[in-house]
């Protein structure tokens, strides 16, 4: 169960999207969670949901991953969707389900649960594409060079790279332990399983000290092999890969640049799509 | 004292080795000198705790001996200006292969080394598949590392060392952790490497069949070197052997019993294939 968690994971292509330069993915990623924060209604937010499914047919990456990882947040959206219904009252009054209570499910909390849903799934969606489509390693090198300006400030960004490729890389690594170690303790009469909360969350001391220890030794190892492999953390390394934008990324950047263009010009005239909607309902 | 020359890659001459350095008098490694020649294959063989692991972070700087010296192609393992060199000519494999791997794409972790050297791109990008294909795993250059098999893992390791292109390896038990599978691929490719890239190779082990197709077999048992010589030469010294916790191959062991009940093998076989080879001319003799 723990294994099958795919936020993160990178799975090797070579579509239009795996070939893009990293740093503009990021650049592109963080201006499209940026556009989806500022659409206002429900033409611009359905551009960006399009523009977020067509990524995904053009990376090829399979449907059965992507709703995997939309799995994982189900209940965020069933919760922030229940959410906006219950404490959004425009429009009108759709069910009164409790005479009483001041509470009403409306035209309008239907409207911005469902906006809000859309909103939450496209940022799932697009900004899990930056990391199915760009390996670990080339994720922390794009970092490092756009945090690059921080080396005036006297930051050693190489170093902050260099963790997070470790850290990367040693997620499954460690879960992959955390699985061994409860099988042991369970082998030796653990309850992981019952009981109240406090008393799950106190059986599994004797599961993450291990854990703690066995990463230390890692750690210690670890610093060893890069030893003998002449990494010194100064700023000499060179790369395999070299990062150089191309016409694609250019492309790419044009592409982004008209939408979120769109997305704000459609801000300003504003489309009331909620007096649309209300007539449907 | 022993005179460095020049066909000697690796020399250890009179090295002691203290974890604790208040606590002096408790070696790990106590006043060991033996020599590695360019392209010789050298396994060292000990049981737990012999002070055959210690042995393999002399070799390349990582520790310094409390006394004596290690020399690499003629520098001083204590010289820090030579670190570097140092280690780009002796690569060490350790143990646990997934606590040397760096990065979570095969290719990207082979390519750490040559990074970490400064060398050109294109060239890392050549030397990266050359020392994948020496492996055998090139065709695995975008798999994510944590998905291979132990046998695997332990090949990148050492595709990771091969492309800094090291004059030696030295394996720090590269197959403790391994099933037999992985245990024949990691031997494979060190005999591989030694033959076709004349690379030296030092592989400190427990398991005797591995010591089999060394040149030079050097026992190491508490700290101290106990003997060093030919597989042939070593495993016939078989109460020195039991005395350090070790024992003869299983072959070593059957043709000693077949010749002491009257089959008249030769001396000095020391795997099945020489075994099944001798026994059948002697049956059709």
């Amino acid at each position: 169960m723990i294994k099958d968690i795919t936020i993160g994971q990178f799975f090797p292509g070579d579509s239009y999207i795996h070939k893009l330069d990293p740093r503009a993915k990021i650049i592109i990623t963080f201006v499209f969670i940026v556009a989806l924060f500022l659409c206002k209604n429900y033409f611009s937010l359905g551009l960006l949901f399009f523009i977020s499914i067509a990524a995904i047919v053009v990376s090829k990456i399979s449907l059965r991953v992507i709703l995997k990882g939309l799995k994982m947040i189900v209940v965020l959206v069933v919760f922030t969707g229940v959410l906006q219904i219950l404490y959004n009252d425009e429009g009108t009054v759709l069910w009164k389900p409790f005479q009483q209570l001041d509470f009403a499910v409306t035209s309008g909390g239907i409207i911005s649960s469902v906006f809000i849903i859309i909103r939450i799934v496209s940022l799932i969606l697009f900004s899990s594409l930056l990391t199915y489509t760009t390996s670990p390693t080339m994720l922390t090198d794009a970092i490092e060079r756009l945090l690059s300006p921080l080396k005036l400030f006297k930051i050693n960004v190489s170093s902050l790279a260099m963790m997070m490729t470790i850290a990367l890389r040693f997620i499954p690594t460690l879960i992959e332990e955390i699985d061994i170690i409860m099988s042991a303790q369970k082998a030796r009469g653990a309850d992981l399983e019952t009981g109240t909360l406090v008393q799950r969350a106190k059986a599994l001391v004797p599961v993450f000290i291990p854990l703690i220890v066995n990463s230390f030794r890692r750690a210690y190892e670890l610093a060893f092999a890069m030893e003998c492999r002449c990494y010194t953390g100064d700023n000499k390394r060179t790369r395999m890969k070299e990062m150089k934008l191309a016409l694609r990324d250019y492309l790419a950047f044009a592409f982004v640049a008209v939408t979120v263009a769109a997305v704000i010009a459609t801000g300003f005239f504003d489309i009331s799509s909620f007096f649309i909607f209300e007539r449907v309902i | 004292m022993i005179f460095m020359e020049d066909k000697h890659l690796l020399m250890f001459d009179n090295v002691s080795y203290a974890y604790d350095e208040e606590n002096a008098d408790e070696l790990a490694v106590r006043d060991v000198s033996f020599t590695v020649d360019r392209g010789e294959f050298v396994v060292i063989l000990g049981h737990n705790g012999s002070g055959k692991s210690t042995v393999a972070k002399l070799s390349n700087s990582i520790f310094l001996p409390s006394s004596g010296k290690v020399f690499v192609d003629g520098m001083d393992t204590a010289d820090e200006k030579s670190e570097f060199r140092i280690r780009e000519r002796v690569g060490v494999v350790f143990q646990n292969p997934d606590n040397q791997i760096v990065a979570s794409i095969v290719e990207e972790d082979v390519a750490f080394g040559p990074e970490n050297l400064g060398i050109e791109p294109k060239e890392i990008r050549k030397r990266v598949d050359n020392a994948l294909k020496a492996v055998g795993m090139y065709d695995y250059r975008l798999h994510e590392t944590h998905r291979l098999s132990g046998g695997q893992k332990q090949r990148v390791a050492i595709a990771g060392m091969i492309a800094m292109q090291p004059e030696c390896i030295v394996f720090d038990e590269p197959t403790a952790m391994l099933d037999p599978q992985g245990r024949r691929e990691v031997m494979n490719t060190a005999r591989e490497l030694n033959k076709n890239n004349n690379m030296a190779i030092v592989f400190i082990t427990h398991f005797m069949e591995e010591a089999v197709m060394a040149d030079k077999v050097i026992v190491i048992d508490n700290g101290r070197l106990l003997a060093c010589g030919t597989p042939e030469e070593i495993f016939s010294q078989k109460e020195m052997l039991v005395s350090c916790g070790l024992d003869v191959p299983d072959m070593v062991k059957l043709a000693n019993e077949l010749r002491e009940n009257g089959v008249p093998l030769r001396k000095g076989i020391l795997c099945e294939d020489e075994l099944v080879k001798e026994y059948l001319s002697i049956l059709n003799s």
